[in-house]
């Protein structure tokens, strides 16, 4: 690459609240068209929008995930523009004073990356286009959602930091209640803002917007794709116009939409309907408290108290119900590792065939804490652990009755030991000779006789033991 | 009759509810056709809201509204009955519901004869703009009314309703209640809740009432007035009692005459103010010569943030959801121009026009941001007078009521004519206007009173004290 490519991202998280920001109607995904629409959020003639505390609330909470001041004084404004599914022909949102600036978050390679400021806003509609009828139908259902925009400043020179950022918004946003960050479903949107200049310059080049990216993987190859094109059209001598683009998935490739002179002015100006937002200083600090543990903190006490590799760490973070989980397993029974292992074994696993969700499971993290418990006791076997978790997704139930009606109780009893395992060194009687020619490998073959010959419920640990003293 | 007096008949069965509003509806049917206060007239509904009211009365629930016919501006929401805002942009708008202010008077089971014509979309200052034609001055056909509330002052002047709803962004109840010869009151901002007022200017708007005596306009606010959960910007102050003051001592007050509003002014006006404040001294008031110097700033500053307020407020009016549609257009864009281009009539463009202009950026600046600082200055000005001073006394307009036409095809004297009551509205002050005079052609002259936030019931003290001493005419239809 012979370019320095520097991005910046808008960050539109659509926010859990109950009702919509200013009005009363449902704040839910999905549904049929326009069942979830009133005369405010339809923008009818005299209607005035009456703003959702808890949306405020959940602003502030994104303040605090990720690192800003979150202030007394915020206000709205309205972003003026016509489209047929914005049906008061503004936006109401926050631009001269929103409610939170100046905040960052870390990356891969220790990089901090500065978030200019979250403001709070409302989402439009949406328009269904008939290209076979030749019509388009407009849906206000989405109208007056609430979001925040989270915007950065153009901090970013790697695709990397780019998805590692998206990644722990989404992550922090979800830790914090403050969005489901289902990016396949749209509650969480990322548009980049990309510019390339020439190694080792410090003046950025113009840049290009590419809109609504939805998944971390579609980031990635947006990014390269404009990498890719504005470097083109650099070699060549040309020029990148400032645009606004659509990455497009099945092609791979991102399309413009609008050039800078086709861009809107937005005629900005306060919202006269919307008295300004304030918090005094005792009631920023009783929303702070409320925040939970961020992922990035879990990840630092799992990897330093609980002394789980990071990659595990890290996978366990990633849903927050799945670390909830975890956290509740290992509160009940200190076996980080083993439950570690679990979880991400067996447990990831079924949930990965089942398709189900950890919320849907028939087991609680009790169980799973008690299981782990059970093989590090030794009181059944690592092996008859990952069997139980799989009969727990199937059936249920608590697991000693399981590891009972299953035989998975090992036989801590070594007083018959002796005579099997004479039974099985004279049986095995040349085999034997080999290992102690020095085929060392053999030890595995010999002590899997043992287990045979002694049966289920036998414990491998207590085997192993008495076997090696015997072929000593 | 005042309203207390009419109270007190429907309360005695001296007068029936329904006998009563049949009276109103005979009136309109005789004198309305050349007045043209009414937009439309809602017969059926009225009979049937005086049958309800007279069952109140009867079951001895009777409020301080029940069976009073009144009538409402149209741009004031009316659920079932159209709320055109005199616009062909919304000749057939019918809302899903009501505005508060009607339901607070639903509520107390008063009468609603009609919905009263205006300037298109409350922009004008004669009424003459509406899509339906505008209505008549009862002292003179051939004068304006005024406006924007120019049906609504007209329907009272008239005998046409016993009081009426307006609204006021920088003048419109009070100016044509000054040309029409009635009171009118402009609330403190945030006194009446704009739940279904139809939006001109929302930091500017605000429900008023146009009624026969200032005492009227305090009995009815008291029953609009208060805090609603659906506009943000009411406030939790107002509580009623607007008329508790009337009929009491008002000779310690000091009344401040502001000089400027007296530059300009036709000198009939200015001497029939200046009689009225002699009459005030003549009390015992003081009378203080103050000063708002900011008032030369004040006409370009109210049409720069109305107008851009309403040029966001109006670009809801696309043919796409309701209202008025073009059937020219090949896609949205088109459908969305073409649609705005035949539903709004000339004044209301006028302003959109000028409203995006002073927000585009580049011009913001020097435009919008720097009305937004004569507003604040206005505000200071105003408290500072309010230091010395209990009310404020100016005339309402420079002018009396003119003929119909004469000002059509001069925008800047039509914008400069609003001087005398724009600031009120700036600040959010509370102001009420009544007649203090008639000129050499016979028409009224009006005066204001401005008061501080939330003390209307001086102002209407103050306003009802002149009423007992003048002898207004009444109208000759």
């Amino acid at each position: 690459m012979r370019y320095q490519p520097v991005m910046g991202l808008e960050i539109h998280c659509e926010l859990l609240t109950d009702s919509k920001v200013f009005c009363s109607c449902q704040n839910e995904f999905g549904g049929s068209e326009n069942t979830r629409v009133c005369p405010r959020c339809s923008g009818m003639p005299g209607t005035l929008p009456l703003l959702n505390k808890g949306a405020v609330k959940l602003a502030a909470k994104a303040g605090f995930a990720t690192n800003c001041t979150v202030h007394n004084y915020s206000a709205f404004d309205r972003k003026n523009y016509f489209y047929p599914d914005l049906p008061k022909a503004y936006q109401i949102t926050q631009f001269e004073s929103p409610i939170c600036t100046d905040g960052y978050i870390d990356v891969v390679g220790g990089k901090r990356i500065r978030i200019n400021r979250i403001h709070i806003e409302e989402d439009a509609g949406k328009l269904v286009h008939d290209d076979y009828e030749g019509i388009s139908l407009a849906d206000y259902n989405r109208c007056g959602v609430p979001l925040i925009e989270i915007v950065t400043e153009p901090d970013f020179r790697t695709v990397e930091e780019v998805q590692d950022f998206v990644v722990q918004i989404a992550q922090r946003m979800q830790y914090s209640g403050v969005c489901d960050a289902r990016m396949e479903q749209g509650s969480l949107r990322v548009d980049v803002n990309i510019s390339l200049m020439p190694y080792g310059s410090d003046e950025f080049g113009t840049r290009a917007e590419i809109k609504n990216l939805n998944s971390v993987k579609s980031i990635g190859r947006a990014i390269e794709y404009e990498i890719q094109r504005q470097s083109e059209i650099l070699d060549n001598g040309g020029e990148v116009v400032q645009e606004t683009r659509r990455y497009n998935e099945n092609h791979d490739d991102t399309k413009a939409l609008r050039s800078k002179e086709e861009a809107h002015d937005y005629r900005y100006f306060p919202e006269p309907d919307i008295p300004p937002v304030l918090f005094t200083d005792e009631e920023i600090e009783e929303i702070r408290k409320e925040m939970p543990e961020l992922p990035h903190k879990r990840f630092e006490r799992y990897t330093e108290e609980y002394k789980i590799p990071a990659e595990d760490a890290k996978l366990i973070i990633a849903q927050k119900a799945f670390s909830d989980f975890y956290d509740e397993a290992v509160s009940a029974v200190p076996e980080y590792k083993m439950i570690s292992n679990l979880m991400l074994g067996e447990v990831s696993h079924q949930l990965n065939e089942t398709g189900m969700s950890i919320d849907e499971v028939r087991f609680s993290p009790a169980d799973v804490a008690k299981t782990a418990e059970m093989a590090a006791k030794g009181v059944i076997s690592k092996g008859s652990a990952k069997d139980m978790i799989v009969i727990m997704f199937e059936k249920g139930g608590a697991p000693e009755d399981i590891a009972k009606e299953n035989g998975f109780i090992m036989d801590n009893d070594t007083s018959g030991l002796d005579d099997i395992i004479d039974g099985v060194l004279a049986a095995q009687a040349d085999v034997v000779e080999k290992y102690k020619n020095g085929n060392e490998k053999l030890f595995g073959f010999i002590m899997g006789q043992v287990i045979k010959a002694a049966g289920k419920g036998a414990n491998p640990a207590l085997i192993k033991e008495a076997l090696t003293a015997k072929l000593k | 009759m005042n309203l207390i007096d009419l109270r007190s008949k429907l309360d005695n069965k001296e007068i029936g509810a329904v006998e009563l509003t049949q009276d109103y509806l005979k009136k309109i049917k005789e004198r309305d056709a050349v007045i043209n206060s009414y937009i439309t007239v809602c017969e059926e509904e009225a009979i049937k809201m005086a049958e309800k009211a007279q069952a109140a009365i009867d079951a001895g629930e009777a409020k301080p509204l029940t069976g009073i016919p009144v009538s409402v501006k149209d741009n004031i929401c009316t659920e079932g009955i159209r709320t055109t805002c005199a616009s062909r942009m919304l000749e057939d708008f019918v809302p899903i519901y009501d505005a508060t202010a009607v339901a607070r008077l639903k509520a107390e089971n008063f009468v609603m004869l009609g919905k009263t014509n205006m300037d298109e979309f409350a922009m004008g200052g004669s009424s003459q703009t509406s899509y339906f034609g505008g209505p008549k001055n009862p002292y003179n056909v051939s004068c304006v009314t005024g406006g924007s509330s120019g049906g609504a002052a007209a329907s009272v002047a008239a005998g046409l309703c016993a009081a009426a709803l307006g609204s006021d962004t920088g003048g419109s109840v009070r100016q044509p209640s000054a040309f029409c010869g009635v009171t009118g009151l402009k609330p403190t901002y945030g006194t009446v809740s704009r739940w279904g007022l139809i939006a001109f200017a929302s930091s500017l708007d605000q429900i008023g009432v146009v009624a026969n005596s200032a005492a009227d306009t305090g009995y009815v606010l008291n029953s609009i007035c208060g805090y609603d959960e659906n506009d943000a910007t009411t406030s939790k102050k107002p509580q009623g009692g607007y008329t508790s003051m009337t009929g009491g001592d008002i000779s310690k007050l000091r009344i401040g005459v502001p000089k400027e509003f007296f530059e300009g002014t036709d000198e009939e006006v200015k001497n029939a103010v200046m009689k009225a404040a002699e009459f005030y001294r003549a009390l015992g008031c003081e009378i203080i010569e103050c000063s708002l110097p900011s008032l030369k700033y004040a006409v370009a500053a109210y049409y720069l943030i109305s107008s851009a307020e309403a040029a966001s407020n109006l670009s809801r009016f696309d043919g796409i959801k309701y209202g008025y549609r073009s059937g020219l257009g090949e896609d949205y864009n088109e459908l969305i121009k073409n649609s705005r281009r035949e539903g709004f009539g000339k004044e209301v463009k006028h302003r959109i026009m000028l409203g995006n202009y002073a927000l585009c950026s580049g011009y913001y600046d020097a435009y919008y941001n720097n009305a937004r600082r004569i507003r604040t200055q206005i505000r200071n000005e105003y408290a500072s007078i309010f230091e010395k001073c209990d009310v404020i006394l100016t005339p309402t307009a420079p002018t009396t009521a003119y003929e119909i036409g004469c000002q059509e095809n001069d925008p800047v004297k039509m914008y400069t004519a609003d001087i005398c009551t724009v600031t009120v509205n700036i600040a959010g002050l509370p102001a009420i206007s009544t007649t203090c005079g008639y000129d050499s052609k016979g028409m009224p002259i009006g005066m204001s009173l401005t008061g501080k936030a939330f003390d209307e019931k001086t102002i209407i003290a103050v306003c009802d004290r002149f009423e007992r001493d003048f002898d207004r005419r009444e109208c000759v239809l």
